[in-house]
């Protein structure tokens, strides 16, 4: 007997015992049909009228089974509203935990219902939609379920999506592993909330469980107080720390060193002005006036902490000097000195470029092509971007004269990039192009200019100690040239302050309705309120209605757009106000300002809008930004950019097609992403020749840091680049596009990257601006050098409780090829090109097994070996460098690569290595933190032994040389000589 | 034995003692209980659980429903057969073998489709006529039935009512002289359609009423709105109202007139 296969053919039988008088009978037929409704839903659907009113009728006790049975017939049926509110009537027989896809649809449904409700209630709070608390209920148990099942980030996730903080925080709590939930919340709040507020809400709320913690994570908890801006509460925190024992010190200034690489100079700046006020009544008061009276007029940067070291003789108790120690140490760090300074020294150490691709390009070019010859001295600032090595200039002194009128300002502002973060010598560098207090000096307006839009690149974003030269120089001149660079300067370097005299002052500059002095106003305004959504924004706006130059229109759009970064939907207003604009340049600043406002959001009414303009907007410029501006919204999710331009880079439209372009440049930054590079592609050959321009800039900021055995098409690239360079009948336009990618592929030596977000996955503000306003370039060249800013050195820099590096190694599990440095170019004529340098500071695991002794007794006389090398100049070291590694390399050869390499501290470390890297476990050090990337903090283990110093190659000493060079080359500028390097006090 | 069968078994032979005696109403309420006891056997439709008395179940649960479904023709009820045809038929169509057929099967069957036919539900009466084996349709029962059905689509009225006469089972009495009815209305509905009037004498003939009182009644409950005057029966035909093509001829104008003054401003 097939009994097993029996089943009834017919739900017929079931549905007559519905009509049966009997309650009995019907409860029998309702739970039957509730088991097999998957089946007879046709043709229970004809009968549901008859359930339904089981349902309504109030006498029947088994009301909900009815409401289950019809919920399922509606589904079955496509009806998910009906189906829903019927499940919801049938209260707790709706099992949330049924695993069929009947409970499944069910349930997204009545969440997607909820958080919608939530959504809006929280919205217009004025009319509250009615929530059904059958609804609530549902939800509720869900995560219920979830947390008792353990599903904790599931539960995270609806909590979040349902706008329940309560279910949040209880999800969390009750999870089992705490910390790694609420990092996940974090990576949730800012990845999915789309809503600026609602983030902030779910933020505070995380900081208020992490404080409860015994032992919270410190470093995250900072991280959120910064979007925060509560700046209070991580100033009371960092003292906290460093009134504690030499551990709590060392997170302190771990998560100094992680909020100072969110580039947030305002909020640094408050942290360090409330940890002052916070130490006042601790430490002796004279100290604290000091730092108090040396801080407003804040002109030597560095001098304010030596100051109030020096000021405080009279503490006596050595726990309150330790106090005063630390005190000074974290305001360094705070005020990005320590980091930068720290920074320089390994741009400087380790830098790796190639002046023979320089070398090349200049041979190529022709002499009169103003053009290029100003891109290839650009092309050598970024390269050597932040190095301070300035060797080709000084070779090239003649050819570099050539540079007149604005290309003299471009090429003194390249000098700015070059040593970019070289706080305490900076100004003392530019000294023989500044203008000199009043008297009307030899220099002329362009090199003036220049050297003051230099100081700001110097200083970008810490200017403290700048600014007030900066105003002094603005006020005292009245060529609009100097004026422009004056501008930019304190732009730069007074970003994101807001500062109110520094406003006057830049405004002043731009009612005087100069084209070109306003327009730089325009943009150093915009730079000066970054992110403030300041109401001066309407001010600007109203300016940019009324004069008549272009020029200060654009000047002003861009800088509009940019005091409204990253205030998502603040920004709203604003941006309907320019997008609706009649004046194309408005439009234009429009498309920026959505671009920033929604910076690294992935917001998809920002997308939609955006493609709206590429595709509808009548004026090319307008179009071009907007896809451009694509990029920036995108560049949380690189991976989604080369899919969203790849139609729009198909365009008819050449300037669609560069904004497509730079959109991928720009998202995909630094990621050597395959899509990328595959779209980039054909549009480096394509017909337009900015086209090709914007396709070379953009595949160089891909690929940048990537080698060929990482990619082999970098190769492909960097011989397409000296091919274009080298052809006589390439267009101008391709080529200086070719000159200045060659510098961006190289940038900063071969050490820095582009990174637009922080490894906390904050927004890098002065990364996002840099590239917002180096794509203005199209307009005006001197702004290409904004790029510099973007630049993020790839290091990893191990530092002891001094802010001192000790010597460490770390272990990389990769092979050595994968990321390193890409091979110097050779002359024409060298013969083997196939040497593989190692010219590194690491050495192979299996070389120094074999060459341990030699090694241990070289180890320092080789480092300093290295530097020799990059200080003199490598065109002429290549060759016989090679030949020294070459040696070594031919021994090793039959030998198969290894797949791990030592790195020492500091060392260059790929972002795409970060993964592999290690420290080694019986190393005498131990990080303070999880990630190794960055700035360490190390904890030393062995505190008893003495510590052995990695020598600290100060670029300083060099610097006295450069400026002595540039002085003893008067053919330059004919400048008088320079003073001494001093430290400059007030 | 299970108590419950044993339970059930005694309940069942007091109801056919009662059903014997003809009290009906002991046997609807006895059957109410019976179907209240039965949905605790697993083994009945639709679960179908084998439990290892599952045939005396089955088969017993089919005998009561079985009875339930006479006692429904007995009692004149039809929503009653109706339902109780409905339990039934999972044991005749989906125990595949399990419990033997039962003699009733086909009788019961045929019932239905008169039943169908009664009501006027041709549709379903086809449905479940396909849903038979081929050989069902040589019993004389359904055979029965579908000759019916046949004469009854033919208008041949006169074969319908001398069917009465042959029926095969005696509980189809009740449901043939409801099919008088069903033919009464078939030929009213025609007429109505077909003639204007017609005289008293004919309309009795036509209508199969023996005397005039017998016409008038039927008259006054059915068709009130007929009219019985000067010794004929006059149909009112019910005029469909021509549905109105009026000219909305108002709106019309006044759009075409905006329309001429929005050109006249445009130019």
């Amino acid at each position: 007997m097939a009994a097993a296969a029996v089943m009834v053919s017919s739900a017929s039988a079931l549905l007559a015992m519905l009509q049966e008088p009997a309650a009995e009978l019907k409860l029998h037929a309702l739970s039957n049909l509730n088991s097999l409704v998957h089946v007879f839903w046709p043709e229970i659907s004809t009968s549901v009228p008859a359930i339904e009113s089981l349902y309504e009728d109030e006498e029947f006790d088994q009301r909900q089974l009815a409401a289950l049975v019809v919920s399922k017939v509606f589904y079955y049926l496509g009806e998910l509203n009906d189906s829903l509110s019927y499940a919801l009537g049938a209260g707790p027989l709706f099992d949330v935990s049924e695993d069929s896809d009947y409970a499944n649809t069910l349930l997204a449904r009545a969440l997607d219902e909820y958080a919608s409700i939530r959504s809006k209630a929280s919205k217009a709070t004025g009319e509250e939609e009615m929530m059904d608390p059958r609804l609530e209920v549902i939800v509720e148990r869900m995560l219920d379920k979830c947390i008792l099942d353990g599903k904790y980030q599931q539960a995270m996730g609806m909590a979040v999506e349902c706008r329940r903080l309560d279910k949040l925080e209880e999800a969390i709590t009750r999870s089992d592993n705490l910390h790694g939930a609420l990092s996940y919340c974090i990576n949730l709040s800012h990845q999915y909330v789309g809503h600026r507020e609602y983030r902030c809400e779910i933020l505070r709320c995380l900081v208020k469980i992490y404080q409860t913690l015994s032992d919270p994570d410190y470093l995250s908890i900072c991280q959120c107080l910064m979007f925060l801006d509560e700046h209070e509460t991580v100033a009371n925190i960092l003292y906290t720390l460093f009134s504690g024992g030499t551990d709590d010190t060392l997170l302190a200034y771990q998560i100094a060193f992680d909020l100072v690489e969110n580039e947030n100079q305002a909020f640094l700046l408050n942290v360090r002005n409330h940890l002052d006020t916070l130490c006042i009544p601790k430490s002796a008061l004279p100290g604290a006036q000091t730092g108090n009276a040396t801080d407003p007029s804040g002109d030597t940067q560095m001098g304010d902490d030596v100051d109030i070291m020096n000021g405080s003789p009279r503490v006596v108790d050595p726990i309150e000097e330790a106090r005063a120690d630390r005190l000074t140490k974290i305001r360094g760090i705070l005020s990005g000195e320590t980091s930068i300074q720290l920074t320089l020294q390994f741009l400087y150490s380790h830098n790796r470029s190639d002046l023979l691709i320089l070398k090349t390009i200049k041979q190529a070019l022709e002499m009169r092509n103003s053009v290029c010859h100003s891109a290839t001295i650009c092309s050598n600032a970024i390269m050597h971007a932040g190095t301070t090595v300035d060797t080709f200039l000084r070779e090239n002194l003649e050819w570099l004269s050539r540079a007149t009128n604005w290309a003299k300002f471009s090429a003194t502002a390249g000098l700015g990039v070059i040593h970019r973060g070289h706080l305490q010598q900076g100004r003392a560098l530019m000294a023989p192009y500044l203008p000199q207090g009043g008297a009307a000096g030899g220099g002329s307006p362009y090199s003036e200019g220049g050297a003051l839009y230099a100081l700001g690149l110097i200083h970008a974003n810490h200017g403290e100690g700048i600014t007030h030269f900066l105003r002094e120089s603005l006020r005292n001149t009245s060529s609009e040239v100097v004026q422009h660079g004056a501008c930019l300067g304190l732009g730069l370097a007074g970003l994101g302050t807001a500062d109110e005299e520094i406003f006057e002052d830049i405004k002043n500059v731009l009612y005087t309705d100069s084209a070109v002095a306003s327009e730089a106003a325009g943009i150093g305004l915009g730079l000066l309120m970054v992110g403030t959504a300041t109401e001066k924004a309407g001010e600007m706006l109203a300016y940019a209605h009324d004069t008549q130059h272009e020029k200060i229109i654009r000047g002003l759009a861009l800088g509009i757009a940019l005091t409204v970064y990253g205030r998502e939907e603040e920004a709203d207003t604003l941006i309907e106000q320019m997008t609706r604009d009649q004046d194309p340049i408005l439009r234009y600043g429009g498309m920026y300002a959505l671009a920033l406002a929604y910076r690294g959001t992935a917001n998809n009414k920002a997308i939609h809008q955006l493609l709206h303009f590429a595709v509808s907007d009548v004026n090319d410029d307008v179009r071009r930004t907007a896809v451009l501006a694509l990029g920036f919204v995108l560049y949380n999710e690189p991976e989604q950019t080369p899919r969203i331009v790849s139609l729009l880079s198909e365009s008819y439209n050449p300037h669609v097609r560069y904004g497509a372009a730079l959109a991928v440049g720009i998202s995909c930054a630094g990621t050597g992403l395959n899509d990328a590079i595959s779209l980039l592609e054909p549009l480096t050959s394509d017909v337009v020749d900015f086209v090709r321009q914007g396709a070379l800039i953009a595949m160089a900021m891909v690929m940048i840091q990537t080698n060929e055995s990482y990619d082999p098409r970098v190769g492909t690239f960097r011989r397409q680049l000296e091919k274009i360079v080298l052809d006589k009948h390439e267009d101008t336009m391709s080529k200086m596009g070719a000159i200045l990618a060659s510098g961006i592929l190289d940038a900063g030596g071969r050490n820095v990257t582009i990174k637009l977000k922080s490894r906390s996955k904050h927004d890098k503000l002065t990364a996002v601006v840099g590239l917002a306003v180096f794509t203005q370039f199209w307009y005006w060249y001197p702004l290409t050098y904004f790029i510099s800013l973007a630049f993020s050195p790839t290091a990893i820099i191990g530092l002891n409780s001094d802010l001192q590096m000790p010597k460490l190694e770390f272990l990389s599990n990769a092979k050595p090829s994968l990321f390193d440095y890409p091979k110097p170019t050779t002359q024409q004529t060298a013969t083997a090109t196939v040497k593989l340098p190692t010219a590194i500071l690491s050495t192979y695991a299996k070389a120094k097994s074999r060459a341990s002794k030699k090694d241990a007794e070289k180890a320092q006389e080789k480092a300093e070996a290295a530097e020799g090398k990059a200080e003199a100049p490598p065109s002429e070291d290549a060759s016989t460098s090679m030949q020294v590694d070459g040696v070594a390399a031919e021994k090793k050869a039959p030998e198969p690569e290894p797949t791990f390499q030592i790195l020492a501290n500091p060392a260059r470390v790929l972002p795409a290595q970060e993964k592999f890297i290690k420290f080694l476990e019986s190393s005498r050090y131990e990080p303070v933190k999880g990630a190794p990337s960055g700035f360490v903090l190390l904890r030393d283990l062995r505190p008893e032994d003495a510590e052995e110093l990695v020598l600290a190659d100060t670029p300083s000493t060099v610097a006295t040389n450069v400026s002595g060079a540039a002085a003893a080359s008067p053919a330059v500028e004919e400048e008088p000589q320079p003073p001494q390097p001093f430290e400059y006090s007030p | 034995m299970d108590p419950k069968l044993v339970e059930v078994t005694q309940l069942f032979a007091r109801f056919k003692a009662a059903y014997a005696r003809n009290d009906l109403d002991v046997c609807a309420n006895l059957l109410s209980q019976l179907k209240v006891l039965l949905t605790k056997f697993p083994s009945l439709p639709p679960s179908f659980q084998q439990t290892p008395n599952a045939v005396e179940e089955l088969t017993t649960a089919r005998d009561i429903y079985e009875h339930a479904v006479v006692l429904s023709v007995k009692m004149e009820d039809q929503d009653a057969f109706e339902r109780d045809f409905c339990q039934l038929k999972p044991y005749y169509m989906d125990t595949c073998g399990i419990i033997p057929p039962s003699p009733e099967e086909y009788p019961i069957l045929g019932l239905n489709l008169l039943r169908l036919l009664v009501q006027n539900r041709i549709a379903e009466f086809h449905t479940e006529l396909e849903l038979l084996p081929a050989k069902a349709l040589e019993n004389l029962c359904i055979k029965h039935a579908v000759e019916l059905e046949q004469s009854f689509m033919e208008g041949a009225y006169n074969r319908v009512l001398t069917a009465r006469q042959a029926v095969p089972h005696e509980t189809y009495v009740y449901f043939m002289d409801l099919l008088a009815k069903t033919v009464r209305d078939e030929i009213a509905g025609c007429s109505e359609k077909g003639y204007d009037f017609l005289s008293i004498s004919d309309a009795k003939q036509m209508f199969m009423f023996s005397s005039d009182q017998e016409l008038q009644q039927y008259i006054a409950e059915e068709h009130p709105e007929w009219d019985v005057k000067n010794g004929s029966v006059f149909f009112q035909k019910v005029k469909e109202s021509q549905p109105c093509k009026e000219i909305p001829a108002a709106p019309v104008i006044t759009q075409t007139l905006g329309y001429a003054r929005e050109l006249e401003r445009i130019v």
